[in-house]
């Protein structure tokens, strides 16, 4: 495996693929930090939506950085297709982990914010960065080439997703109306939820645990959808 | 002669449609071995079947040698390697999961017989088609392989790459190593193929030998003036195209016997005819041909 994510992650540097959606990522940093003082978990929550949308772009970028042909190489070699989409998973995460990192801290080093940055502050920034990098992750890997061949497709299907998912926080009311519904949907509405608390927050709410766990739930579920249809496709 | 493994009643199909049929051959060793046939007739599924990468629905593989040591060539060469060819096959042996020595010792000698020392540090994406073949071969064989498998090899190289290629093939020949490949290429075919194997509706129909055939005649290309004649050289040769070119020139392709091959060249020349292509005619590819 440590072979597999060294190749992938050396592949993708040198194929440059990464520097539109890096480009957009520190442009949308530095203009969002631009006048300060700035409300601290408002402005988590809007770094986050920007980072879950950049995230759909790095993911797309990463699982097509190898040459179709090489990919097939690289399947023989590595024997196994699970192993092969796990490292790009990990490549995708953990790059979606140093970007969370980043939008975090940042604005604290700066000194952004108008109110003293707390401890809570900085992990409810973490885990709602994070937890929506790993939902825009799983979401945008169904769209790539192993299981979406028009590449057109590809790009409206993740841009569709990646908006529909936003956009259920505003018809949140409406589709509570059937039940169980919100449940199969996106939970990013969860995290701009959490992060519309006060910056003045004493503490974080034990549920507020339990629905960025769920936020990474849905995602790795939504990982474990994509291996099962990549073994349909496969055996079929 | 040994035989390394042996397909059994082999059958295969996609959504209903049936490739393969209760297909049965065994492949040898130190033969190359070439499968053919016309589009979509089940060359690629038999030769990843052959590779363990395909599952037949039904049928047996039995391999001889424990284990079997395949390297597989697919017939899409990447075009787009960012590494050179050592770091490439650095990492496609870390990622097979060989120790570090065993790498570079493989590829020193990988890049000695496939005499790529010049473009050692040079990025794969900058070379030529035929060099990327080559690198497609390389990482087929980093470990020791029992037999080598080729999806058409030579197909979309030029001519030199085709020649270059078919010499290394030749030298994998001659170092014991089985092949099997798949190809629409005569002149691989002719100089270094053992067996043919012929995929027609959905069975392996016909075994030959190319190397045992006899060579029955000529068959040449010439142009002629029109207004000559030729009636005096027609009980010797066969015309089977006749193009009328623009300037009151004729060219012809036609076929000649052997022992009259030189006897009627001459009589062309004498006639001022200039002869633009002559081919040896081998019965058994005559036949085979008529199957691509």
């Amino acid at each position: 495996m440590t072979g597999l994510l060294n190749y992938q992650l050396i592949n993708y540097v040198r194929s440059y693929r990464y520097i539109p959606p890096f480009s957009v990522y520190i442009m949308a940093l530095i203009v969002n930090y631009t006048y300060i003082p700035n409300p601290t978990l408002d402005s988590y929550s809007f770094t986050s939506l920007v980072l879950f949308f950049i995230m759909g772009w790095f993911t797309i970028t990463i699982f097509h950085a190898e040459d179709e042909g090489q990919k097939q190489i690289t399947l023989l070699h590595c024997k196994s297709l699970r192993e092969y989409y796990l490292a790009l998973f990990i490549i995708c995460a953990l790059i979606g982990f140093c970007l969370s990192c980043i939008y975090v801290a940042y604005p604290i080093v700066i000194g952004a914010f108008g109110v003293e940055t707390r401890l809570l502050h900085i992990i409810m920034g973490l885990l709602s960065h994070f937890s929506l990098s790993i939902v825009a992750i799983a979401l945008s890997a169904i769209f790539t080439r192993e299981l979406v061949k028009n590449k057109g497709n590809t790009w409206w299907g993740v841009l569709s997703i990646l908006i529909i998912s936003v956009a259920i926080a505003s018809f949140k009311s409406t589709i509570l109306q059937v039940k169980g519904l919100i449940w199969l949907l996106p939970p990013v509405h969860l995290s701009l939820e959490m992060l519309s608390s006060k910056d003045s927050i004493k503490f974080i709410p034990g549920l507020f645990y339990w629905q960025f766990g769920w936020i990474f739930l849905y995602g790795f579920l939504f990982i474990g959808l994509f291996f099962l249809l990549i073994k349909h496709r496969r055996t079929n | 002669m040994k035989i390394i493994m042996e397909l059994q009643d082999i059958t295969k199909q996609y959504r209903e449609k049936i490739v393969l049929e209760n297909t049965s051959f065994s492949i040898y060793a130190n033969q190359v071995v070439a499968l053919v046939g016309k589009n979509g007739s089940g060359k690629s599924t038999l030769l990843k079947i052959i590779g363990g990468l395909v599952k037949p629905d039904s049928g047996v593989v039995h391999k001889y040698i424990q284990p079997l040591k395949i390297g597989y060539v697919p017939e899409v060469t990447p075009s787009h390697i960012l590494f050179t060819p050592e770091e490439y096959l650095t990492h496609m042996g870390n990622i097979r999961g060989m120790a570090k020595g065993q790498i570079q010792q493989r590829i020193d000698n990988l890049i000695e017989t496939f005499n790529l020392q010049d473009a050692r540090k040079t990025r794969i994406e900058h070379f030529s088609k035929g060099m990327k073949q080559k690198v497609a071969i390389m990482q087929a064989m980093l470990e020791e392989t029992d037999l080598l498998i080729l999806d058409e090899p030579l197909s979309g190289l030029d001519p030199i790459s085709q020649s270059d290629l078919e010499g290394i093939l030749l030298i994998l020949k001659e170092r014991g190593l089985s092949v099997v490949l798949t190809c629409h290429e005569t002149k691989l075919l002719e100089n270094i193929v053992d067996r043919v194997l012929l995929i027609k509706d959905h069975q392996v129909i016909q075994t030959s030998s190319l190397q045992g055939s006899v060579n029955k005649g000529n068959r040449f290309i010439f142009a002629i003036a029109t207004e000559t004649s030729l009636e005096e050289l027609l009980p010797f040769i066969e015309i089977q195209q006749e193009r009328h070119l623009n300037s009151g020139v004729n060219e012809i392709e036609a076929t000649v016997n052997q022992e009259d091959t030189d006897k009627i060249l001459l009589e062309l020349l004498k006639r001022g005819a200039s002869i633009k292509q002559l081919i040896p005619i081998h019965r058994v590819e005559e036949g085979f041909y008529n199957h691509f």
